[in-house]
């Protein structure tokens, strides 16, 4: 392999916990991560390295697991185990909690934004995903809440360019739901993993799906349209390649890189790898290839992988350790 | 002719046990049934008239969010009313509880009332 994956920037970003989660604001400018210590950074860029601006330690009272830009890059939402996802708004270099959504019965496990900004979507411990709606006054009103898995929600993630949504879980599904009537509803289940899914991510088209899981596999998903296609009736989704051997571990997290089409994962050995997709492959059977791999990333599980929306190549990861690492990706081609 | 004996003592002490198994089998399923059906019935009963309390309090109001509210409250309210109540083998049961729960989860944050029912209703689904 002429790829390789250059360590930039290690740091201690969430003492004596571990950090959970890491994610970039749409500019590229700064980084916001979450942890075990019930707190939300925001990391900003000086000169080479990387440094604290902000500490949001009120917020919660446990755990912050997944945090989430708006679109618009003034809204950082956070989710909690403490059952609550905050709305935070981002005045100069602080940020101030404009509300708190409530509504799960325990531990929220992740937040994320639509594209278009007026939708957010989470999930929780008590297998439900919610949808909420936000206003031009910046209120926030739940319009779905969606009993489809029967397991703990792990993940839920927009697709970026349609209203739809995909959401993963504890019992080994993914499902994608679409808007109906002013209601929300589950159009598909994709099964096929033996085990947990933990991370989704999609392609920058949206044509495809990414699924990592506890069963150490990466299953790629892809939306077909049925046969002698009625109208309305929903496409399905077919998984159309499956990388295993590649993760000694359970596999947290996936991200598609947006710029080059790479796709990274987190792994629970303790390592972190980049795919790159076979040019030459039929498009309705991909083929990726390990690209590159750093065994012994961090000390502990990876948590969270993330690719910088600006800056191609750029890739951040975070471990239970509590550091996050900043890297240089380099495909040969 | 000893194996003989032995043989028919088998198969006879196998039927008795039998029929006593099926005839204790259908006291402790009986019993389980009303339980379940008790359950489900009290949360199901607390669920209507929950949510026909609301609808009273709102019907009269003419802003925005209380429309919103009272249509979000037509559809469990809706579910509830079609509910098979002399149908113990409806075998969309369990899925269409989990659409009323999750309808009345949605009304209950569009109301700002918490969810906690534990004073009233022990729900949770049957479990085996």
């Amino acid at each position: 392999m002429n790829d390789t994956l250059a360590l930039l920037q290690k740091f201690n970003a969430h003492p004596d916990s571990r950090c959970w989660y890491v994610a970039w604001n749409p500019k590229g400018t700064l980084l916001a991560s979450c942890g075990g210590d019930r707190t939300i950074r925001i990391w900003g860029r000086e000169g080479d390295s990387w440094e604290c601006k902000t500490v949001l330690q009120d917020g919660h009272q446990r755990t912050v697991r997944k945090v989430a830009w708006s679109p618009c890059g003034n809204y950082l939402a956070s989710a909690s185990f403490d059952a609550k996802t905050c709305i935070w708004k981002k005045k100069n270099d602080d940020f101030e909690c404009l509300t708190v959504l409530e509504g799960h019965e325990n531990e929220v496990k992740c937040v994320a934004w639509a594209p278009s900004g007026n939708l957010l979507a989470t999930c929780s411990r008590d297998k439900s995903v919610w949808i909420w709606e936000v206003d031009e006054e910046n209120e926030y009103e739940c319009v779905s809440v969606v009993n489809s898995h029967t397991q703990d929600v792990k993940h839920v993630v927009w697709h970026p360019t349609q209203e739809l949504l995909a959401s993963c879980s504890y019992d080994n599904n993914v499902c994608v739901y679409k808007e109906e009537d002013d209601d929300w509803e589950c159009r598909a289940t994709l099964e096929g993993h033996t085990s947990t899914v933990w991370g989704l991510t999609f392609d920058p088209s949206g044509q495809r799906l990414a699924s990592c899981s506890d069963d150490c596999t990466v299953k790629i998903w892809k939306e077909c349209q049925p046969e002698g296609g009625q109208e309305g009736t929903d496409a399905a989704w077919k998984c159309v390649c499956t990388l295993s051997g590649f993760h000694g571990r359970t596999v947290y997290d996936i991200a598609w890189c947006p710029l080059t089409g790479a796709l990274a994962t987190a792994c629970g050995d303790d390592g972190v790898r980049v795919f790159k997709e076979d040019e030459t492959a039929d498009p309705d059977q991909p083929a990726f290839s390990l690209s590159a791999h750093v065994p012994k990333a961090h000390t502990q599980d990876v948590n969270c992988i993330a690719w910088h929306p600006k800056e191609a190549g750029l890739l951040v990861s975070c471990s239970d350790n509590g550091e996050i690492a900043v890297w240089n990706y380099q495909s040969g081609v | 002719m000893d194996s003989v004996i032995t043989q028919s003592f088998h198969v006879e002490g196998y039927r008795k046990g039998f029929d006593e198994g099926t005839r204790q089998g259908m006291i402790d399923g009986r019993k389980h049934r009303a339980s379940h059906g008790a359950k489900l019935s009290t949360e199901v009963s607390f669920d209507y008239g929950f949510g026909i309390t609301w609808k009273c309090l709102l019907q009269n109001n003419t802003d925005v969010k209380a429309r919103k509210r009272l249509k979000a409250l037509e559809s469990p309210l809706g579910l509830i009313l079609k509910f098979p109540h002399e149908e113990p083998q409806y075998e969309n049961l369990q899925e269409d509880m989990e659409k009323v729960r999750a309808k009345f989860r949605l009304v209950c944050s569009l109301l700002n009332v918490p969810t906690d029912f534990s004073d009233y209703v022990k729900s949770g689904g049957i479990s085996f």
